[in-house]
């Protein structure tokens, strides 16, 4: 059973797979902020990224927000078809609209980012 | 922090603009607080947005041999040279920095009140799908633009957008940068040409230094609604050499950076 999604400030989620790779996206948070999302970039397959390291790119009507590794690690996937549905990420943030799948370099960084309570409390402030 | 540091630069060539942009994040970051530039491009420039496509700009005959500049920032392409240009930029953690239509509204409200203190109505405008995929800019609508009546009565009921901006949101920083048209550009062809200010009230008001008469107050409502003072810079935002502006004027010259989409 894959663990908990953890989150960084940034917005990104994190989750540690029962095989050691890790899954990342975006919060429905973060989605519903930058409303209406036209084009992504996904990130580089193969590349190493060091945590809070910007390996993507979304643009919103208004607005390119870059995407950050929440930990460091190599990209072994992407969801290529994502940039071509992008309603997934409003729709199924946490599912169908993952972004890429990683292997950390230490799969104890993650321990380190926010959990749920903690990123719920971290939204609530930025919300007023 | 209880001041907004402005910076009024003279005219650069967009990789250089660009890069300023960009180090003026790193220094709202760095302050805590709101930072604005204010700055005007070595002859006529078109800057693309982010992502949008090499190959649209370079089939576009009405922007023939004009420099191009792609921007960190998201949008549509915009004509500058006869326009006021403006970057705003905050941390990530300010009031208006969580969403991006706050920030937004923040400095496109304050156009408004500017404007109307001039005798010019605008409005900040409802978004318009059917233009989202528009090559420039001013031929899109996305809510919060801003917009006037049409000066002819004949016209389509379609308004005309006076006002665009676009940003980059960073780890630690939210950049805002925008065009308000002051003249239509005859630099470029009339596909690339959109009525601006002076087409609605005849003149743009511009005082001796070559800024227009009603930046100073914009600059004040913005700073008012945060309850805070406007702090005018001894020097230009150029002339304080910004750490990275070297490094990012040769990153947004590359043709890497122009041709990466």
């Amino acid at each position: 059973m894959a663990a908990p999604r953890r989150y960084a400030q940034s917005h990104e989620w994190i989750r540690l797979e029962d095989d050691g790779t890790a899954t990342i996206g975006i919060s429905a948070y973060a989605v519903e902020a930058l409303t209406d999302l036209v084009f992504m970039q996904l990130p580089e397959v193969g590349r190493h990224v060091k945590a809070g390291e910007s390996f993507g790119e979304i643009e919103s009507v208004k607005a390119v927000s870059d995407i950050y590794a929440p930990v460091s690690g190599a990209v072994l996937g992407v969801n290529e078809d994502l940039p071509k549905r992008l309603e997934s990420l409003g729709q199924d943030p946490y599912e169908a609209g993952w972004i890429a799948r990683i292997r950390p370099d230490n799969p104890a960084d993650l321990a380190g980012l926010l959990d749920q309570t903690a990123y719920d409390a971290l939204i609530a402030k930025q919300s007023h | 922090m209880n001041g907004i540091a402005v910076w009024r630069d003279g005219a650069a060539d967009g990789p250089t603009n660009m890069a300023a942009d960009e180090c003026l994040a790193a220094e709202a970051a760095r302050r805590g607080g709101m930072v604005v530039r204010l700055y005007r491009w070595e002859g006529t420039t078109v800057s693309l947005g982010a992502f949008q496509s090499i190959a649209t700009a370079r089939e576009c005959d009405a922007i023939a041999g004009v420099p191009l500049v792609r921007r960190p920032s998201g949008g549509g392409a915009i004509v500058h040279g006869s326009d006021f240009t403006y970057a705003v930029a905050i941390p990530k953690r300010h009031a208006w920095g969580a969403k991006p239509q706050s920030l937004y509204d923040a400095v496109h409200g304050a156009m408004i009140e500017s404007l109307r203190s001039c005798g010019v109505e605008t409005r900040l405008a409802d978004p318009d799908p059917a233009a989202e995929g528009a090559f420039f800019c001013f031929d899109r609508r996305a809510g919060g633009d801003l917009t006037a009546d049409h000066p002819s009565a004949t016209a389509a009921a379609r308004s005309v957008k006076l006002m665009g901006s676009a940003q980059r949101r960073l780890a630690d920083a939210v950049l805002q940068h925008g065009s308000l048209l002051l003249e239509s550009n005859l630099d470029v062809g009339p596909a690339a040409r959109h009525l601006a200010l002076a087409d609605l009230t005849g003149a743009v008001g511009q005082r001796p230094d070559g800024w227009p008469a009603w930046v100073d107050e914009w600059l004040e409502r913005v700073a008012a609604s945060l309850g805070q003072q406007i702090e005018e810079q001894p020097v230009s935002f150029l002339g304080t050499a910004p750490l990275g502006l070297a490094v990012g004027r040769e990153r947004f010259a590359a043709s890497r950076w122009t041709n990466r989409r």
